[in-house]
């Protein structure tokens, strides 16, 4: 079967020829020879090379041809009702009509004006938003929720991704970081979570079409996760024009499917008339981890470990098995090895460094207009063994056949090399690891051998549990190389010239590559040569290829009286495949065997010899109109169909409407009297959009191969269940808004209201095990999401010399669960016994976020405190004059709290604390989330500008203070807990160290903290150079800046990082947990930008 | 005529657009099997079945903590976690993820899967016979009806599923079956799969592996000792030993002088090591493809459990005056008492100091059914139908073929059946140490005849509670009700018509 966009190309490139053969039917029939002489009008020379068009009265280009060295030309024309056109760079151009002339004389004039307005303005179109769907309304006239943000702004940051420099820009865009590792993931949420389940990253749509950032979720790349695709979004934030946000339902429901979690639109540059352009881009920086939390050295970690195991049951700690501890001078290798003060930490932190260069040449004339650039990125991380290579180029190139035909055609390539980390847990291992340990090993001697000290396993347990990080870091690899082309052919007719009906269609190819290969090394993790950890190779290789049309007609027909209409049909259609190839082995001879080509062991259940191919198919019609009357009623209607092939039969469709409206207050006769206000409109929409599974083929009732044998037979098994009953998750989105610009538009404000509630949302549902299953992909229930956003954009003083800016963005968002299905759990389902774990609970109707937990109050510092007391303070006396221990969680598990021990407040003095004592804590959605940033600029050459992004009004748990103080296990803790309990009558808030047993790290207040922070997220100094001092130098343009990253934050939070990304909003049931060791990277950057 | 064409072209690819559009979203996967693909051969079935099988590797864990870690034989070591360490000290709760029984239920599936959709192959199957599908099934109902049979004695009561999952349209919520129910089903699946199953698959390994009709009486003989019903006990077990397929391997044989017996050094290798000997029913075939759960559990410097003191100083004891003088199934077959390993899935060889499997030739069998345990079924079920003589000399069968020591010798009263019963309890932890039979074996002896005899489950509490919870743990045991495990939490939460064990409520 032919695909279907063969089908429907066959079938345009028919109306097009039958559409052009029609306009073109009168053809003329002499050829009539017209000649002339071109010249410089200011010293009178003959121009050679310029070059002489025949244009037709839609500025076709019929025939065209070049003076010669005395600047004579003779051109055969082919009707003499046809233009004349003469252009030469540097000149301008000059069109006249023909009108029976046969001789031509023309003088041109230098165009340096011409030239100069190139730099400046860039392509002209910025006072329309492209909603991407083909409609062109000036912003001012625009119904939807949109906020636009020029990339200028952000290129001073040291991002690779534009995702990262997005950050607290937009108002209700909220990007969260994974790690600060080179090529991590960044996650971008638009108003909140819309879907609990599957992706919430919003649709990327570049220049027009949509770009996937999702590697397909059957690629199954062993090792690597989420985090390891961030190349996805790799186009170079040099060649980016503006990133527009559509947030509200009206805008999103045009994208249809996947469109739910908002869209992000991006314009990449295009070229502009002029003569050619060349600037190079050059930026570099250096950053460096903050100091990390103090640890404990090797002589503090010993004390405590004895002493935690001693607390158990009164047993010292086992030596002679565990001579990690035994310090014993005979027994030297043990002695020299585990008798050290190591700082792994700093053993696997290395400064990181940034370069990035970009050389971009931009140009052309009436028909043709470039873009091109290439860009070289890389970045060491500030962990040892990270990186990131990148080079990225792009042309863009226009072409005006006519007035009446365009092509457009773009490439874009990118390679993408990125040196991962084996393990993404090396810091948190290098952070846990015992610290007299040695990193190196010594010989029997006391000498210090080049080897790392790598033991198969000791008291800290074996890999994947812990390992040497240094050697990890150095030795493992985890390779992803990505390679990617992205070609994107555009055709343009008028159907109707003067843009009165336009056809307009492209296709898209994508062709996106990737790879990784991981290895992991015998010399990190010392296990024996046998085990299937050891030398373990994998190569894993992912293919997509994505074709994309759309196809729009655009009616835009010239109305009268006021009223003016804009409507488009357009069809779209995607089309995925993806073949991926997963291998791994283990055992090769040596560390220096890394590819699991050498001869390895490829036969054991561990190991992996796969093949995945997979494909995903959907299909969209949208209509959609816009009607606008005086400038001052807007009113925009649009349906969209869609089909998606993730769904069965049954459930294949969905059909969203959506409408937006416009009232310009400001444009009435009776507002005429307020001269000082420019813009004051209010907007209002409502909008569905929909949401697909992430999953292909879910409604098949697959059967997959064990991949061991039994008895020697091969067996099979249902691995999952069909999903006839999954259909789409369907967002609805109303929006209320206004838009305010007074004193010259100095002062603009666009605040928005909304509240999106998804409907069928798709949740993987727990399901009881005697189904044999785990969980289902269902559509459980009701979820809003209403919030309201505040922009301000002010220049509160501006005079010839100085200019102060002041922007500033706030935003509330709070998700609340309307409904759920029945198979939801209302609880998390956290054991009240289980040591660093809070309970939350599922109220329908309540906001997400909150946490319950003990009321900590301090250690028991003697046996006399352990005495249970009523209310009133006196010790509770038992039926047979005993006095009662405080005990905890009676009769189930019946723990007497012994000095030491934590002690929580027995809220019902019942002298037992169990659920009964679970108070409220906190809640984890911020009240208000923004930036803000002034900037001061003098002369317009010297500019000073700084970035502030914050959170208010939330709490969050330090999970970095309870797992570096709870004394729990083998793991290195903090130097806080040096004041732990140690002796009875010891007055302390640090519970002794008790080994694997007892209460004292509970869920409680001791760990909840106000996070409210403001950080000072950038701030950026640039001095562009003077005209003056660019004409001496002979160069069009030349400024620099130096850019200093997360300077410093203002918090009363005591961990290491508060801008953790709000977890509760994912799933009603988590609580959001800081676990961060490190505060972000201080970064200092320098740039430079010289055009020519 | 601009007109015309051009909403003729619109025209064209509208109906273009709407025609293909179904078929082109109709995507069906590239590779990997389903369902409507699935069912259509006697291989299909027989692959499913297979898949039963090997579904039960993912049990054994299971099955061994279920089985024996709140018995005397196993003691926790410091890498024990908190929720092993939980249950051994009596502390149990439904958060308790040791209390999760979704291990079994996915065997349970796999089975259902295979009776509903195998009948459907006869159709399109014209090679398949109704005998050859009924022998499949009778694979599947036996195994089911263990399945069951382990979660009724851990947790009392659970739902009874019977259909399979295969389609989001099929999810209902169920109750907990009552106790008779569920028996009632598994003496019905025992019935059918008795009458279906084949004798022997003509290879070695797979009788051994795979469910015969010998089996299928091993599990009645189990089903109906616990139950109470000691003649159909005894029946079962007669069809067992009637049936010559079985022996014990010897564990003495005569020396070199033709006079003397001496241990034979092969015992432990052929039972333990190799597996699928002449005395084993049932094992679950572990090899070098995949691996038993037991090398980090009992195998490396981190293993979670080692056998407990009480295994050699009580239940084998030593010669104190002949050190080669020993029981063939203690040091160095179920333990080695250096350490406390528990050899029996640990070792590769009898003699000291004794080697221990590696990390990756950890595939030691697990057993579930060996010819002994039909013996000592039998006695125990002889024991209380008045047949206390015959009953014992069953067990000196057993206790000659292993050359038990003297120490470990007692003469109860052949008319008394809680002696010779306590005796053959004892016996049983001798010949199944480690193989998930211990718990089990002290509550049924405890709770024979409506719990007249929960001493034996006292006594043996007593021993093994840590001093300080040592009264705690008492009480708890003397409510019978506690004897079950809680239904895990997460059931409860997924499912709001279970209700949860009474001692746990």
């Amino acid at each position: 079967m032919k695909p279907i966009y063969v089908k429907l190309y066959y079938c345009f490139f028919a109306l097009v020829i039958i559409i052009s053969n029609t306009l073109n039917g009168q053809q003329v029939k002499e050829r009539i020879t017209v000649q002339g002489r071109v010249i410089d009008n200011a010293d009178k020379t003959a121009i050679f090379g310029c070059s002489v068009v025949e244009l037709d009265k839609d500025n076709r280009a019929v025939t065209g041809v070049p003076t010669d060295i005395n600047g004579n030309f003779a051109i055969k024309i082919s009707s003499p009702d046809n233009r004349l056109s003469f252009s030469y760079i540097g000149y301008k151009t000059i069109v006249q009509a023909i009108s029976g002339r046969t001789t031509v004389n023309i003088g041109l004039e230098t165009a340096s004006s011409v030239l100069d307005e190139v730099v400046i303005t860039g392509v002209a179109s910025q006072t329309t938003t492209n909603t991407g769907t083909g409609l062109n309304i000036p912003v001012r006239n625009t119904t939807i929720a949109v906020s636009t943000v020029e990339v200028k702004e952000m290129q001073e940051l040291g991002a690779s991704s534009i995702d990262q420099a997005l950050s607290g820009r937009l108002s209700g865009v909220d990007v969260g970081t994974t790690t600060g590792d080179p090529g991590a993931g960044m996650s971008i949420r638009i108003r909140g979570t819309a879907s609990l389940n599957g992706s919430a990253n919003p649709l990327i749509v570049v220049d027009g079409m949509p770009y996937e950032t999702q590697i397909p979720s059957d690629f199954n790349f062993g090792t690597a996760d989420e985090q390891g695709y961030a190349q996805l979004l790799n186009i170079a934030p040099t060649d980016i024009k503006d990133i527009t946000v559509l947030k509200d339902a009206a805008s999103t429901a045009l994208w249809g499917s996947r469109a739910a979690n908002g869209v992000l639109l991006i314009n990449t540059k295009r070229g502009s008339i002029g003569k050619p352009s060349i600037i190079y881009n050059v930026k570099g920086s250096v950053s460096k981890q903050p100091e990390a939390i103090p640890l404990l050295n090797g002589d503090q970690y010993s004390t405590l470990i004895s002493e935690m195991v001693m607390n158990r049951d009164g047993l010292p700690l086992d030596i002679t098995t565990n001579k990690e501890f035994a310090y014993d001078p005979n027994d030297p290798l043990n002695y020299y090895n585990y008798s050290r003060n190591s700082d792994w930490i700093k053993s696997i932190t290395q400064l990181g460094y940034l370069q990035d260069h970009n050389i971009s040449m931009q140009g052309g004339g009436e028909k043709a207009r470039y873009y091109a650039s290439v860009g070289y990125f890389n970045q060491s991380g500030t962990t040892v063994g990270t990186g990131l290579n990148r080079i990225t180029a792009k042309i863009n190139l226009d072409y005006n056949v006519s007035s009446r035909i365009k092509f457009r055609t773009d490439i874009t390539y990118t390679h993408v090399n990125t040196d991962f980390n084996y393990s993404g847990s090396i810091r948190s291992i290098a952070y846990t690891k015992m610290p007299n340990m040695s990193i190196y090993q010594y010989d029997e001697y006391g000498n210090l051998t080049p080897n790392y000290f790598s033991p198969a396993s000791n008291i800290q347990g074996q890999y994947s549990g812990t390992y040497n990080p240094l050697a990890m870091a150095l030795v493992g690899i985890n390779h992803q190389l990505g390679e990617r082309v992205t070609p994107k052919f555009q055709l343009e007719y008028a159907l109707i010239p003067n843009s009165v009906l336009i056809a307009r269609f492209d296709v898209q190819f994508d062709i996106n590559n990737s790879k990784t290969q991981t290895f992991l090394p015998q010399l990190a993790t010392g296990r024996p040569t046998n085990e299937t950890s050891v030398n373990r190779a994998t190569d894993s290789d992912g293919d997509g290829f994505n074709i994309q049309t759309k196809t729009n007609l655009v009616y835009s027909p010239k109305l009268k009286n006021g009223h003016s209409i804009q409507g488009v049909l357009s069809l779209q259609s995607n089309d995925t495949r993806s073949v991926s190839h997963n291998v791994a082995t283990t055992n090769t001879a040596s560390d220096i065997l890394q590819d699991p080509s050498n001869p390895s062991r490829t036969q054991n259940s561990d190991l992996t010899l796969a093949s995945n191919s997979s494909q995903y198919r959907s299909i969209g019609a949208l209509v959609q109109a816009q009607y606008g009357y005086l400038e001052r009623y807007m009113l925009q209607v649009g349906l969209r169909g869609d089909g998606n092939s993730r769904f069965g039969p049954n459930n294949r469709y969905g059909l969203f409407p959506s409408v937006s409206a416009r009232w310009r207050v400001s444009g009435e006769p009776f507002m005429k009297s307020f001269t000082f206000l420019d813009e004051l409109s209010l907007r209002a929409s409502y909008g569905h959009s929909g949401n697909v599974p992430g999953s292909n083929y879910s409604f098949f009732n697959f059967y997959q191969p064990y991949n061991f044998s039994y008895a020697g037979m091969s067996g099979v098994y249902p691995s999952n269940m069909e999903l006839v009953n999954l259909k789409w998750e369907t967002l609805i989105g109303k929006n209320l808004g206004f838009n305010l610009g007074i004193l010259k538009n100095r002062i603009r404000v666009d605040a928005e209201v909304y509240k999106n509630t998804t409907k069928d949302m798709f949740f993987s549902i727990d399901l009881s095990s005697y189904t044999g299953f785990d969980g289902v992909n269902m559509n459980v229930g009701t979820m809003d999401n209403q919030g309201w956003e505040i922009q301000i954009f002010t220049v509160p003083y501006k005079t010839a010399k100085w200019s102060f800016g002041f922007d500033f963005n706030i935003a509330k968002n709070i998700n609340t669960l309307r409904s759920v299905s029945e198979f939801y759990p209302k609880t998390n389902g956290v054991k009240i016994d289980v040591n660093g774990q809070y309970q939350t609970y599922l109220q329908v109707g309540n906001p997400f976020g909150s946490y319950y937990g003990f009321k900590f109050i301090g250690v028991y510092k003697d046996a006399e405190a352990t005495i249970a007391t009523d209310a009133s303070g006196n010790q509770i006396i038992g039926p047979n004059g005993q006095v009662v221990q405080m005990r905890f969680n009676y009769p189930a598990t019946d723990y007497q709290f012994k000095p030491g021990d934590a002690m929580y407040e027995d809220i019902n003095h019942d002298g037992n604390i169990d659920y009964k004592d679970i108070v409220y804590l906190g809640n984890g959605i911020p009240k208000f989330t923004g930036g803000f940033g002034p900037a001061i600029t003098y002369k317009g050459n010297l500019k000073l500008s700084a970035f502030f992004n914050y959170r208010w009004g939330y709490q969050l748990i330090n999970g970095t203070k309870m797992s570096t103080t709870s004394m729990y296990d083998f793991n290195n803790q903090s130097t806080a807990v040096l004041g732990r309990w140690r002796n009875p009558g010891d007055v302390t808030d640090m519970p002794r160290a008790l080994y694997k047993s007892g209460y004292n790290w509970l869920g409680s207040d001791r760990y909840v903290e106000d996070a409210s922070f403001v950080r000072l997220r950038s701030v950026t100094l640039r001095y562009n150079f003077t005209p003056d001092l660019l004409k001496q130098l002979k160069i069009s343009t030349a400024s620099f800046y130096i850019t200093a990253e997360n300077l410093f934050t203002w918090t009363k939070y005591t961990g290491q990082d508060p801008d953790v990304s709000a977890r509760g909003e994912t799933d009603p049931l988590s609580y959001n947990v800081d676990n961060s060791m490190t505060p972000p990277g201080k970064t200092v950057l320098l740039g430079i930008t010289v055009g020519f | 005529m601009i007109k015309k064409s051009k909403y003729l072209a619109l025209f064209l690819f509208a109906v273009i657009l709407t025609t293909s559009c179904e078929k082109w979203l109709d995507l069906k996967p590239q590779d990997g099997i389903i369902r409507q693909n699935f069912w259509k051969t006697k291989e299909d079935v027989k692959a499913a079945v297979i898949g039963c099988y090997s579904s039960l590797f993912a049990t054994t864990q299971t099955l061994f903590i279920w089985g024996e870690i709140r018995g005397d034989m196993i003691s926790p070591t410091i890498k024990s976690s908190a929720e092993q360490l939980n249950i051994i000290n009596g502390n149990i709760s439904s958060s308790n993820s040791i209390t999760s029984w979704r291990v079994l239920y996915k065997t349970i599936n796999y089975c259902n899967t295979v009776i509903d959709f195998a009948p459907a192959v006869l159709a399109s199957d014209k090679t398949f016979k109704e005998v050859d599908l009924n022998s499949y099934l009778a694979e599947a109902y036996a195994l089911r009806a263990l399945m069951y049979f382990n979660m009724l004695r851990s947790f009392g009561e659970v739902p009874l599923q019977l259909k399979s999952t295969s389609s989001d349209a099929s999810l209902e919520q169920l109750v907990k079956s009552s106790q008779q129910e569920v028996w009632d089903q598994i003496v019905s699946d025992l019935a059918f799969a008795e009458q279906n199953a084949v004798t022997t698959y003509g290879i070695r390994q797979q009788d051994k592996g795979r469910i015969t009709r010998y089996t299928v009486n091993a599990i009645q003989a189990d089903v109906y000792l616990w139950m109470e019903k000691y003649t159909e006990c005894i029946d079962a077990c007669n069809k067992v030993i009637a049936s010559g397929q079985f022996g014990l391997i010897a564990g003495k044989i005569l020396g070199d002088n033709g006079i003397d017996s001496i241990i034979n050094s092969q015992w432990y290798y052929t039972v333990f090591y190799l597996g699928n000997s002449n005395e084993s029913i049932f094992e679950f075939q572990y090899d070098n493809q995949i691996l038993n759960p037991f090398y980090s559990f009992f195998i490396s410097t981190s293993r979670q459990f080692m056998g407990s003191p009480l295994v050699m100083d009580e239940i084998y004891t030593v010669d104190p005056l002949d050190d080669t003088n020993k029981d063939i199934r203690g040091d160095f077959s179920s333990i080695r008492s250096s350490d406390g390993m528990i050899w029996k899935f640990a070792g590769t060889n009898n003699t000291s100091p004794g080697t221990p499997r590696t990390s990756t030739s950890s595939y030691a069998h697990w057993f579930v059914y060996r010819y002994s345990d039909i013996l000592l079924m039998k006695a125990e079920a002889l024991a209380w139908s008045g047949g206390g003589a015959e009953a014992l000399s069953l067990v000196n069968v057993i206790r000659n073929r292993a050359n038990a020591l003297a120490g470990t010798a007692k003469s109860p009263d052949p008319n008394s059946p809680n002696e010779v019963s306590d005796y053959i309890m004892a016996e049983r932890a001798r010949e199944f140490a480690f193989e998930g039979k211990r718990w089990y074996d002290i509550l049924r002896n405890s709770k024979r005849n409506n719990y007249a005899h929960i001493q034996y489950m006292l006594d043996i509490i007593t021993k093994i509670a840590p001093g300080d919870r040592q009264q705690y743990m008492l009480n708890k045991y003397k409510d019978v009700r506690s004897h079950y495990l809680p239904i895990n939490l997460y059931e409860l939460q997924t499912d709001k018509n279970l209700e949860q064990n009474p001692f746990y409520q």
